[in-house]
């Protein structure tokens, strides 16, 4: 189970001057400090998928950074299956698997060295790891290219790579930002169906996605952020029934209300 | 951290630029760029000793012995001048058109009896741009004229042998050199030892640092290694790690190339006078100027990361990285600058302590008690930088700029 309360962070901007109009309008600037993320919270059970929307620069890739540690938290909570990601983030990292469509490979590693090498810092043995790995190919049909080096990989090849180089672990938790962004169909079918694989195992999975009937076909939650806060937080339903326009007109409907449901 | 040491190494030897720089450029390409440098130069040297030369003599009539001594002289081939050609300016055209590679012009003074004629004075036109050693060929003549009308001379005014001696050179400076081949040979080449280490050694860790730092974020992989399960300063120690050997291999493996290469290259005489000197070197020496470059290649590992970990792009890692050859060359020209000795205040400054220390071990006249400053800076600093790197490399403004 992954539960954020009241997330913030802020940034120092180095150089106000060379802010364009838009930005020094934004709200979140307080003199030389831009607040990222300033109130956000959500919550996601065992099974379930959650959905992560909002307009381009809300906050959505600053607070899947914060939750997967690699940016530090000034304020609020995160919890991982009980683990409290502040204040032990190596454990918290061991719960979580972290993927995004910008992240890339090791090219002169082969795939498999690729995700042997996230085995063994997470501490697996040779063996779980081979173990696991197998397991993983045959489940994303990887093996045509496992011992290839990675540089000369399609997008598609990549991306299996990528998502079993993040799951590699058995992770608790699994975290995705934007991952299908960029990517061609059977790329992104690739990212879908291994969502589905992931929620018929009962992990946890936060996605961040602009892409509206992903939404539909794999979230049972959703939450959207808009300018750094949480603007709906609430079950699929609920976010559909906030517009009987259809999905987008609902998003748009979030974005104005700035409610909890 | 062994970890990412061991990937890391395994993703350096990988890499054909890398691997060419580190290992092909020391053992194959620098050996062949200086040893066909040093071919073709004695090529052209040898060639310019026995080129045939055209030349024309003006004033024959002054020097007739001469004349038929020049006559004698293998590869010069004396030829009339053009009727008319009188003047200093037609005489320069007359070379400068390449109608000859030299014209010798006798004065009028000319005679074997020096006591009278005055100074004697030739004048050679010649192209001194171009490689073609006329005047070392004309000297070994007239300087052998020269000393047979000075005993001629001298025989006349009824001088004896230590008298001539005394009236050619009055006062002599007799040098009684106490250094012996070691220490001579170090003082030459004990300046230059330490700045081709240190340029190595930077050169050989700069690929790597750009590789692993700025190259890694440029790629997406950072943020990934970021999120597994060990810690940051695991994670920068293991690069750390690599760029540092990288650097030190680099240097380690150009030195062997060289001097192995020098030995096959130079063949007979020179391999005794290498092996000599490497002999009079000894291994305790050789293993201590190696020694000391572990703190000089770590100070270089840190401040090559720090900047490949700011620099957004492989690019501009490049770019702040190229600047550091320029401070490093500094503190070596320091060093090699006379009367800076490895004591005091010199003993405890960086760089300059080390290159100092390595000049003095290659001439064996190293005072060991220095070596206490040497590695007590060197590691002091080299310690601070891995800090701040370690420090730095925990920055969300770095990491994430």
């Amino acid at each position: 189970m992954i539960e954020i309360s009241g997330l913030a962070k802020k940034f120092k901007v180095e150089n106000p001057k060379k802010l364009s109009e838009q930005d020094k309008k934004d709200p979140r600037l307080e003199g030389r400090f831009f607040h990222s993320v300033k109130n956000v919270s959500l919550r996601c059970d065992k099974g379930e998928v959650l959905a992560l929307l909002g307009p381009n620069g809300a906050g959505k890739t600053t607070t899947l950074r914060l939750l997967s540690t690699a940016l530090q938290a000034d304020a609020g909570s995160m919890l991982i299956n009980g683990i409290d990601v502040i204040k032990d983030p190596v454990s918290a990292r061991k719960k979580i698997g972290f993927l995004s469509g910008t992240t890339g490979l090791y090219g002169r590693l082969t795939g498999r060295e690729n995700i042997a090498y996230f085995g063994r810092l997470n501490g697996m043995s040779e063996q779980q790891i081979e173990e696991r790995i197998a397991i993983i190919a045959d489940k994303l049909d990887m093996h045509s290219f496992l011992d290839r080096r990675s540089e000369n990989f399609s997008t598609g090849m990549k991306q299996k790579t990528s998502i079993a180089r993040a799951v590699i672990h058995s992770p608790a938790v699994v975290v995705l930002d934007e991952p299908t962004t960029g990517l061609d169909i059977m790329a992104a079918k690739t990212v879908i169906d291994f969502i589905n694989d992931l929620k018929s195992q009962s992990v946890p999975v936060i996605f961040s996605t602009h892409h509206l009937e992903e939404v539909t076909e794999l979230c049972d939650r959703v939450t959207v952020i808009d300018y750094g806060e949480t603007s709906f937080d609430g079950t699929l339903e609920a976010f559909k029934a906030l517009s009987t326009q259809g999905l987008h007109a609902s998003f748009m409907a979030s974005l104005k209300q700035g409610v909890a449901v | 951290m062994w970890l990412v040491f061991k990937k890391e190494i395994l993703e350096l030897l990988r890499d054909r630029k890398t691997l060419f720089f580190m290992v092909a450029l020391p053992i194959v390409v620098f050996p062949l760029l200086f040893g066909g440098a040093i071919y073709f130069t004695s090529q052209a040297m040898s060639e310019a000793q026995t080129k045939t030369l055209s030349y024309a003599i003006v004033g024959k009539q002054f020097a007739p012995d001469l004349v038929s001594e020049f006559k004698t002289v293998e590869n010069l081939d004396l030829k009339e001048l053009p009727v008319g050609t009188d003047t200093e300016e037609q005489l320069k055209a007359a070379v400068k058109n390449g109608s000859f590679d030299f014209i010798i012009a006798i004065p009028e003074n000319y005679s074997a009896n020096i006591e009278n004629s005055g100074q004697i004075v030739f004048k050679i036109y010649l192209n001194d741009a171009e490689l073609n050693s006329v005047q070392s060929r004309l000297s070994q003549i007239i300087d052998t004229f020269e000393m047979q009308y000075q005993r001629e001379a001298f025989a006349r005014l009824g001088m004896d042998e230590t008298q001539q001696k005394t009236l050619l050179d009055p006062m002599i400076i007799e040098k009684v050199n106490v250094a012996d081949e070691r220490e001579k040979v170090g003082a030459m080449i004990g300046g230059m030892i330490p700045y081709i280490l240190f340029l190595l050694c930077l050169q050989g860790a700069m690929l790597p640092a750009a590789d692993i730092g700025a190259g890694e974020k440029e790629r997406g992989t950072l943020e990934t290694l970021l999120l597994s399960p060990i810690s940051r300063t695991d994670i920068v120690m293991g690069k750390f790690l690599t760029i540092a050997t990288a650097g030190g291999v680099s240097a380690l493996v150009t030195v062997l190339s060289m001097a192995i290469w020098s030995v096959i290259l130079s063949q007979g005489m020179a391999i005794s006078f290498v092996s000599n000197f490497m002999a009079s070197i000894g291994l305790l020496d050789v293993a201590l100027v190696f020694l000391m470059l572990v703190p000089i290649v770590s100070m270089f590992a840190a401040i090559l990361l720090s900047l490949s970990i700011y620099a957004r792009s492989y690019k501009e890692a490049q770019g702040y990285m190229t600047p550091l050859v320029f401070v490093v060359i500094v503190p070596v020209i320091i060093a090699a600058v006379p009367g800076i000795e490895l004591k005091g205040i010199w003993a405890w400054i960086p760089l300059t302590n080390v290159a100092l220390a390595i000049k003095e071990l290659i001439k064996g006249t190293m005072d060991y008690l220095q070596l206490f400053a040497i590695f007590g800076s060197s590691v002091i600093i080299a310690g601070a930088l891995i800090a701040f790197c370690v420090y730095w490399f925990k920055q969300e403004k770095v990491l994430f700029r």
